[in-house]
């Protein structure tokens, strides 16, 4: 068995080495890029979601979000509460906001959108809108009489879309915003920021005091938004969460985002096993070919090596370690290649809706890509060997 | 000791029925060294084929060293050739991809051979045919004579019980074709070679122990054996 096997790879190695470079050349490159096409439209899918997820996280919901239980509109003792969920253990910030509908004024013009209440500092430990300011300067503790606007919101200049915009805010500027209980205040704009996310860059902060105040709230919230230390393990922390006895609702970022992005990626996946399949086909057809023509052409040598008394087992095994050679270097090839363009792509991204994606390679899409390619390879190699080698000897050697 | 009774082969090809063969016993003593001879399309390459496992007659039977290689499988025929026999083909039948060195020590490789005594064995019998300093040479850069050669030898390697050659000498120069007559002769005297050879060359004859003349895929006349 094992000497069969070192005469197999005797054979197959002469058989490289002396073989069609061209050829040889050529199958390598097909795996390869093979390869890349299985591991690329994966990448650019986890790329899109984890885009997605850490938009939610960073600009949206943070990871968990805590909302009044049935029935109430605000989180009573919002600060007590933010106390407890910060001292379990993996929770690094909580940050509790009061959310109004309001309509803005500027210039003659208005729009309604949202607009939230924050304690800056509180803010600043979950959420990263203060990382992207555009202009001026995110909300201090103090900033009763300011105001920090979204890109989308604060708008360009006669351009409305479809969005509401002010078109054309900028800092310094007094922007008058008309709360639902019928009060009205005139904010300096102290920032502009754009974060790509819709929801956010669409609305607008002032400080928590200020809205609490307008609104005649005491230590409410209409939710806390949780940052927890790693993304990825919402569901563990909301357990965790309801553990210690709270009351209120508590959702994990996925479930608020849900349906939105579980549909997304469920027509993605179709695409993706789609060009899957269609790749793998190639593969095999490409494989096919190649070791069929290469076990053609020699069927007369096939024919003498039976003749003197090698065996067809070992025939075959030549050929399809042959295959593994060709698919092992294809697949490393594949994997350079890759490299390559996922570098590339992380320098210059592809820009979707919600900003640049990233491509992200996941292992398990890797070895996934490589295990099917290899399986796939060793089929198409060993059937058409298979197929000769069973060959009358002399038939074969007469060829 | 090989015995075929019997042997017939017959090829059908559409409607046509080629008798190759039509009813040819043989015995050949270890230790023999029997030519086959007989014109063009006689039947002596059908039956080499039949004796060296690499063909199955439509009747007959055979019997080598006392197995009958009919009833073996594919697999233990092919085992059967690896280990008992040497086959020298009519047209040499070398592998391309491997050099005329490896293409001696194959079947040496597949036996479990130890490599150092494989490559001193193969080296070796290379020089006896001729091709010491041709060994790392590949069959298209060999001449046919070297090739049918390096067939020789592979046929060799193993000390085979039984040699069986196909007109080994058709590519060769009459003076290479002495030489090769000539270490078959030695073989056979001095370690009791046993070899059935296929050839229609005249002067072959003195070679010869015995002589199976076939005519139209029978034997037509069988000489005494001049050793015994
Ligand atoms: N595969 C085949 N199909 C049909 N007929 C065949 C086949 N092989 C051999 N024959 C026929 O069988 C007969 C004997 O052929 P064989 O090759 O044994 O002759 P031979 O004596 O070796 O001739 P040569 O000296 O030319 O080599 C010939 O008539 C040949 O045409
Ligand atoms: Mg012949």
């Amino acid at each position: 068995m094992f000497a069969g096997l070192g005469v197999s790879s005797f054979l197959a190695w002469k058989s490289i080495r002396r073989g069609n470079k061209g050829t040889l050349a050529l199958t390598i490159m097909i795996i390869a890029l093979i390869f890349v096409n299985l591991v690329f439209l994966p990448s650019i899918i986890s790329g899109v979601v984890e885009n997605f997820n850490t938009q939610s996280i960073d600009f949206d919901f943070g990871n968990l979000v805590v909302e009044p239980r049935e029935g109430t509109q605000y989180i009573g003792n919002a600060s007590d509460l933010q106390q407890t969920i910060e001292r379990i253990p993996g929770i690094v910030g909580t940050s509790s906001r009061v959310t109004a509908g309001v309509t803005y004024f500027y210039r003659g013009r208005n729009a309604a959108s949202t607009l939230y209440g924050i304690t800056p500092e509180d803010e600043r430990t979950v959420t990263r809108v203060a990382d992207y300011m555009t202009e001026g300067e995110f909300l201090s503790n103090g900033d009763t009489d300011a105001i920090v606007m979204g890109a989308i919101l604060a708008g360009v200049e006669e351009e409305a879309g479809g969005l509401p915009s002010l078109q054309g805010v900028e800092v310094g500027d007094s922007v008058e915003v008309a709360y639902p209980n019928g009060e009205t205040r005139t904010y300096r704009v102290k920032g502009i920021f754009e974060t790509q996310s819709f929801g956010v860059d669409t609305a607008a902060f002032v400080t928590n005091r200020e809205m609490s105040e307008v609104l005649g709230l005491r230590d409410q919230a209409s939710v806390i938004l949780v940052k927890t230390e790693v993304n990825g393990r919402e569901a563990e922390y909301k357990k965790e969460l309801l553990s210690y006895g709270i009351q209120e609702e508590i959702w994990t970022f996925q479930e608020k985002t849900g349906g939105v992005i579980d549909q997304a990626i469920q027509s993605f996946n179709i695409i993706n096993a789609i060009s899957t399949l269609v790749s793998l086909i190639i593969a095999v057809v490409v494989i096919f070919i190649v070791i069929f023509i290469n076990t053609v052409n020699r069927r007369r040598q096939i024919g003498i090596l039976k003749a003197i008394g090698i065996d067809q087992q070992i025939i075959i095994n030549s050929y399809v370690l042959q295959v593994l050679f060709i698919t092992t270097v294809g697949a490393l090839a594949g994997i350079a290649l890759a490299a390559g363009v996922t570098t590339y792509l992380t320098a210059y991204p592809l820009v979707f809706p919600g900003g640049p994606v990233y491509p992200v390679v996941e292992a398990s899409a890797v070895f996934r890509s490589i295990a099917s390619l290899f399986a796939v390879s060793v089929v198409a190699g060993y059937i058409p060997a298979w197929q000769i080698v069973r060959e009358d000897i002399l038939t074969a050697i007469r060829g | 000791m090989i015995v075929a009774e019997n042997l017939t082969r017959v090829y059908t090809m559409g409607r046509v029925e080629v008798r190759a063969l039509g009813g040819v016993s043989l015995e050949v003593e270890k230790g023999e060294f029997v030519g086959i001879m007989g014109a063009s399309g006689s039947g002596k390459s059908t039956l080499l084929h039949i004796l060296g496992l690499l063909d199955r007659p439509t009747s007959g039977r055979v019997v080598i060293d006392g197995t009958d290689v009919l009833a073996l499988s594919d697999h233990q025929r092919t085992l059967f050739r690896l280990n008992r026999l040497g086959y020298v083909f009519q047209d040499y039948a070398l592998i391309d991809e491997l050099t005329a060195q490896e293409n001696v020590y194959l079947t040496s490789l597949v036996r479990g051979a130890d490599k150092e005594e494989y490559l001193k064995r193969s080296a070796e019998i290379l020089r006896r045919v001729g091709l010491g300093d041709r060994m790392d040479h590949r069959q298209s850069e060999l001449s046919g004579g070297e090739q049918q050669r390096v067939a020789i030898a592979r046929a060799l390697v193993n000390n085979p019980s039984i040699l069986l050659a196909d007109e080994p000498c058709a590519n060769l120069d009459s003076q290479t074709s002495k030489s090769i007559l000539d270490l078959f002769a030695r073989l056979n005297e001095e370690l009791d070679q046993t070899i059935v050879m296929v050839s229609h060359e005249e002067w072959h004859k003195e070679y010869f122990c015995r002589i199976a003349t076939l005519q139209d895929g029978l034997i037509s006349d069988m000489t005494e054996c001049r050793k015994a």
